[in-house]
């Protein structure tokens, strides 16, 4: 584990995140349609969908490669985060709905006449921001705290967090929370005054994403480089030891669950907006569980892994489940197998294990070669 | 008023004949005279010519001798309805003696109006006091009761006298209370009240409530409704608790062979399987294909292979086909038991003692199997039929009872009985139990530990496989039916502790009535259900490892 | 009680499933003092350690630090008012280097946000080295604590103990797994805290008792059979019952 920030690393950060954030929009927006440079519309659209992807993942990593919480229930963050920017999107919509009403489509159809009181402030745009992160802070606030109190741990954390977003998600199917059912919100038509489906607005929703994910990339890489990513690893690898050297664990693990639920939630809002629909089927169980997927296969614990993981199992999901629709589940999970079982420390740690395998077979068959030398010397020996 | 079962029945039936042929032909004023009149004459064949002619499909043949032959067509397979002369019950038939065809849209129907629907309908319900189904008898009694009015009590006395059903007679007697809650007479109320109380009659609530609150009514009569009510009231929240129970204790019982699998490989094994579920439908899939074998086989197409499975032909109401559940249960536990297998060998045990690992290699699994089920089975839910016998119910002191629901505690009990026998009185189970208790002196002791852990895993599959058997016949099988589950089954096995059967199954029952009495109080199962996960990570606060926990020694445990 | 104990334990009962680990145990121990638990497996004397550290809650009975009662504080609470404890199987951070798992130790803050934005001083890993060289691995620091040698990973530990500065060491088994010299090396590190900390020693290795020639306390059935110095206890009829008594079923 490195303890600086070596100068290479923040070089390569800077290209990369420069790639990111101004190149890729760029041959977005100044290369001609036909010209082989041309990132369509659609590419970009696509890509900030994975942007805001990656950026849950490395919230998860933080999670579950450093604090060794594996978190089944990270999606719901991610939805909550997108409800609270998607109610702002829907109040936007205004007369522009098919009921041409100033309250959302669906409350139409369900009879209201008037907004219900706590949708009103997600009319400024202010609080709606704040909520993507709010929100999601204080649901992980009080199930952490509960959970990290009463010491549940391993599995059982993993077991109750999946039963948390199971238990929210079919909350929000409920039309009684006005947050429109198991449609959710969609149909979704202007941000801050610019047209959801106009290519400049999505290129701009494109850069906010990668400059999201390269300023939590950065956030959390420091954080692990401080005491406390010491301590996070600390409870990851020995939590009674931490415990019996003074630390409340529970108070860090309930600092990185918080953390992470707030940078899954600002993932979600970005994410929101660029699909273009948010409902309940975002909490269901699978979900998150698909996100554990994008971590193992990039590499936990690399903070980078996540990202290349996110990234190319869903290239490789938008992919697949056009060209092989009906094998495509069969692959993802046959996929996620094979990296438990072969490479915990996914594709990012594959050199590393490969070098090690090589040494070890080196090693092995030095020693091999070795003990034959020794037994052509004193064949007695060898027999005994 | 006479009554007509003193006649001989053949008698009778002629008799009901012809005077609802009388009354099709009598003119309007008199018609529903005569239809209430013959309540007294009850003829089980007046049910269907009143049905028919509320339906309008009685109509009057006019003979060439000039007769009028009242009718009704019988539903036919062929084109043209057959002509049923009501008189006689015989065909309708020209002179000629050739039946007579009638074309339904020419002809007028005799016309029904308010006044006359209402009396067949009083008629018919008079009539079903003498249906020999006890079942008919009661409800057409308790109607009768309902309508609170004075003429239905001679033939309810007349009934009472007659009746030998316990059940009935007491209908009949709290039909007549009811009646005389509306008499003018206070001590014929009293009584009538008292009779409602000994019975606890729910039906009467209403009634009795609405008296309790008359302030027109003497003290004395207020007081004996007041205090009938009070009873009523006790007795229906008994009913409700009882019936909560009931419902509460067979869903937990869903769970807990749903968990019981779950409870061995978790429990026992440390190993957090999340395929369990896809392996219960591996058992209800197993189910489908047996009754499959048993009807007329089935024709699948895995992966574009199609393959015809030839079935047996039983006929589905014979009883060999009814019972093809029996053969069913050993089919799903091996099947199941055999993916099992595969999957500890080729997954699982790479991964004991690493349970997060194990969590996430058996989800892809789940996800494999999932999309299998797709491509063998389609996407829809594959058609169980339940057998005839778990239709239905029966009733203990006003508490509803379904069959299936009973079926399920059966079962419940039978598959835990079965599996704690095993784990305690058999060698397998001895050798089970040693190995999970301690690996290392186990594999010390010559114990083989891997076969060992085989053999567990498959005894936990194969639980899982007559859970999905038991699923088919109370729920539907389907490729996502294993999700459905296993949040739940997850909770039952955390709460209940891990490595022990007894807290699975206190926990599979509480968790059930728990969320049952929340459904009942709430109305809304979506929040009951949520509320139940909210509860159970509050329980965890109180006893963060389970109902029973097993302490370890080392630090890191 | 009108002395003032550093620890103090009163009619301590604890037991695991109607097995009593601690019966009715009464412990006194001074400010500087030496103390060695010896007695047979199931004696009782890691669950003591248990007990002192927060790990498991008596049954009834108290126990008290300094007039603090410990028997409702977390483990944490406890470490804070300065009581350090070693496993019996070495338990270091493997992932870690030599250096962070002594940093992990050093005294000073234990909240969240101290630890993200405080930096290492110069004092603090001045601090570091010495206990490394305490302990013999100062030559070590950038190793992960995962390569390490059993008997070293025995010193990581304890030196994590002296980082925290405790006030009141409990030691259980440091000699566990280590070879003569190791455990001589082991003795004489102790030997050398003694008197500026307060140290609780539990061990089975009777050449390491001798070697530490402190008082010895005697476990027997979670009960205090009795104490005194090693020659007094090891010439006790209800000692040598206990361990030969044991021994001849064998």
């Amino acid at each position: 584990m490195k303890q600086e920030v070596s100068k290479k690393e923040v070089l390569i950060g800077a290209i990369v995140a420069l790639f990111l954030i101004a190149v890729i929009p760029g041959l977005n927006a100044f290369t001609p349609a036909g010209s082989s440079l041309h990132v369509s519309d659609f590419n970009i659209n696509l890509w900030g969908q994975y942007l805001c992807l990656a950026i849950v993942a490395v919230s998860i990593d933080m999670l579950w490669g450093y604090t060794g919480l594996l978190s089944l229930g990270q999606m719901l963050f991610f939805s909550l985060g997108g409800y609270a920017l998607g109610m702002h999107l829907m109040l936007m919509i205004g007369k522009l709905g098919q009921y041409k009403s100033d309250l959302p489509d669906f409350m139409v159809f369900l009879g209201y006449t008037k907004l219900p009181a706590h949708w009103e402030p997600f009319a400024h745009f202010w609080f709606s921001a704040l909520a993507v992160l709010w929100v999601p802070g204080v649901v992980a606030f009080i199930f952490g705290y509960l959970a990290f109190r009463s010491r549940i741990r391993g599995v059982y954390f993993s077991i109750l967090t999946q039963a948390l977003t199971y238990a929210a998600c079919l909350l929000f199917f409920r039309n009684e929370l006005t947050l429109g059912g198991n449609n959710g919100f969609t149909d979704f038509k202007t941000l801050l005054g610019f047209d959801l489906g106009a290519p400049g607005t999505q290129r701009g929703l494109y850069i906010a994403s990668a400059v999201a994910l390269v300023l939590v990339y950065a956030l959390c890489r420091w954080l692990t480089l401080t005491k406390f990513g010491k301590v996070q690893r600390a409870i990851r690898d020995s939590e009674n030891r931490v415990l019996f050297s003074g630390y409340a664990a529970a108070n860090f693990k309930l600092f990185v669950f918080v953390l992470a639920g707030m940078i899954a939630g600002l993932a979600g809002a970005l994410y929101v907006p660029q699909v273009g629909i948010i409902n309940p089927s975002q909490m269901e169980p699978a979900k998150s569980l698909e996100a554990i997927v994008w971590v193992a296969v990039g590499g936990r614990a690399s903070l980078i892994g996540p990202i290349i993981g996110a990234i190319g199992v869903n290239g490789l999901k938008s992919w697949a489940s056009q060209a092989f629709p009906a094998y495509w589940p069969i692959f993802l999970g046959a996929m996620f197998v094979v990296v438990v079982l072969f490479m915990p420390r996914g594709v990012v740690g594959l050199p590393a294990q490969i070098q090690e395998a090589w040494r070890r077979h080196k090693r092995a068959k030095e020693a091999a070669a070795e003990a034959a030398a020794t037994a052509t010397q004193v064949p007695k020996d060898s027999q005994s | 008023m006479t009554f007509a079962s003193l006649v001989h029945a053949d008698e009778s039936e002629t008799a009901a004949r012809q005077s609802a042929a009388r009354a099709i032909l009598a003119p309007e004023s008199e018609q529903a005279t005569i239809v209430q009149d013959m309540a007294a004459n009850p003829s089980p064949v007046l049910g269907p010519i009143f049905e028919a002619w509320q339906r309008s499909q009685v109509y009057i043949y006019e003979a060439p001798d000039g007769a009028r032959i009242p009718f009704l067509l019988m539903p036919a397979d062929g084109s043209a309805a057959k002509a049923m002369r009501i008189d006689n019950g015989e065909p309708l038939v020209g002179p000629d003696g050739a039946p007579i065809t009638v074309d339904e849209t020419v002809m007028k129907p005799v016309e029904t109006f308010a006044k006359l629907r209402r009396a067949m309908r009083s008629t018919m319900d008079l009539l079903a006091l003498a249906d020999p189904a006890p079942a008919t008898r009661q409800s057409a009694i308790l109607k009768l009761g309902m309508k609170q009015s004075p003429e239905a009590l001679p033939i309810l006395n007349a009934r009472l006298a007659k009746e030998q059903d316990k059940a009935v007679k007491n209908g009949i007697l709290d039909s007549i209370a009811l009646i005389n809650l509306a008499s003018p007479d206070p001590q014929l109320q009293i009584d009538a009240l008292n009779q409602l109380k000994k019975s606890n009659s729910i039906p009467s609530r209403e009634l009795v409530a609405k008296m309790a609150a008359d302030e027109s009514l003497s003290p004395k009569v207020r007081a004996a409704a007041v205090s009938t009510l009070k009873a009523i009231d006790n007795h229906l929240f008994w009913v409700d608790f009882f019936g909560t129970m009931f419902r509460g204790v067979s869903l937990g019982s869903v769970l807990l062979v749903v968990a019981l699998g779950l409870a061995i490989t978790f429990g026992l094994m440390g190993v957090i399987n999340m395929a369990h579920g896809e392996i219960m439908v591996v058992g209800g899939y197993a189910t489908y294909l047996v009754q499959c074998i048993f009807g007329s086989g089935v024709a699948l197409a895995p992966f574009g292979i199609s393959v015809n499975l030839p079935g047996f032909g039983f006929d589905p109401n014979s009883g060999i086909y009814q019972s093809y559940f029996l053969f069913a249960l050993p089919v799903a536990f091996l099947s199941a038991a055999a993916v099992g297998v595969l999957l500890e060998r080729g997954v699982i045990q790479f991964l004991y003692r690493r349970p997060l690992e194990s969590l996430l290699a058996t989800w892809g699994v789940s996800l494999v199997m999932q999309q299998l089920f797709r491509l063998i089975f389609g996407p829809a839910n594959a058609p169980v039929y339940s057998p005839a016998w778990l239709l239905g119910s029966f009733s203990v002191g006003d508490v509803i009872m379904n069959y299936n629901r009973v079926f399920v505690i059966i079962f419940a009990v039978a598959i835990v009985v079965g599996t704690s026998l095993l784990l305690a009185k058999t060698p397998v189970g001895l050798l089970i139990r040693a190995v999970m208790q301690d690996r290392t002196t186990a594999a010390c002791m010559g114990v083989r530990t891997r076969k060992v852990n085989t053999l567990t895993f498959a005894f936990g599959s194969g639980l899982a496989g007559l859970a999905g058997a038991f699923l088919s016949q109370i729920g539907n099988i389907g490729p996502s039916t294993g999700q459905t589950y296993i949040v739940d089954s997850f909770m039952v096995v955390v709460v209940g502790g891990i490595g022990n059967l007894i807290g699975t199954v206190i926990s599979a029952l509480g968790i059930g009535t728990v969320d049952q009495i929340l459904q009942t109080s709430l109305r809304n199962p979506v929040i009951g259900k949520v509320l139940v996960l909210v509860g159970i990570i509050l329980f965890l606060q109180w006893k963060p490892s389970g109902l029973f926990a097993t302490k370890g020694r080392g630090l890191e445990n | 009680m009108s002395k003032q104990f550093l620890l103090a334990a009163e009619g301590v009962t604890k037991s695991f499933d109607g097995f009593k680990a601690i019966n009715d145990l009464n412990f006194y121990l001074d400010k500087g003092e030496l103390r060695t638990i010896i007695g047979p497996n199931g004696a009782g004397k890691s669950t003591f350690l248990d007990l002192i550290t927060g790990r498991t809650r008596p049954d009834t009975g108290t126990i008290e630090y300094k007039g603090t009662p410990l028997t409702k504080l977390r483990e944490y609470e406890i470490y804070r008012l300065g009581i350090g404890r070693k496993f019996q199987t070495p338990s270091v951070y493997s992932d870690h280097t030599v250096f962070e798992n002594i940093l992990l130790g050093l005294e000073g803050s234990r909240s969240v946000w101290p630890s993200i934005f405080s930096r290492i001083k110069p004092e603090q890993r001045e601090r570091i080295y010495e206990v490394l060289k305490t302990i013999g691995l100062a030559d070590k620091a950038e190793l992960k604590a995962g390569t390490l040698a059993h008997g070293q990973k025995q010193w990581l530990e304890i030196g994590m103990l002296l980082a925290q500065n405790a006030e009141l060491l409990l030691v259980d088994e440091p000699a566990a797994g280590m070879t003569d010299e190791e455990t001589a090396k082991t003795g004489e590190l102790l030997l050398s805290l003694a008197g500026k900390h307060t140290i609780i020693v539990i061990e089975h290795d009777m050449v390491f008792v001798r070697q530490l020639g402190s008082k010895v306390t005697v476990l027997h059935q979670g009960h205090v059979l009795c104490d005194g110095s090693l020659d007094q206890v090891q010439a006790d009829e209800r000692v040598i019952e206990v361990y030969l008594g044991r021994k001849k079923k064998h």
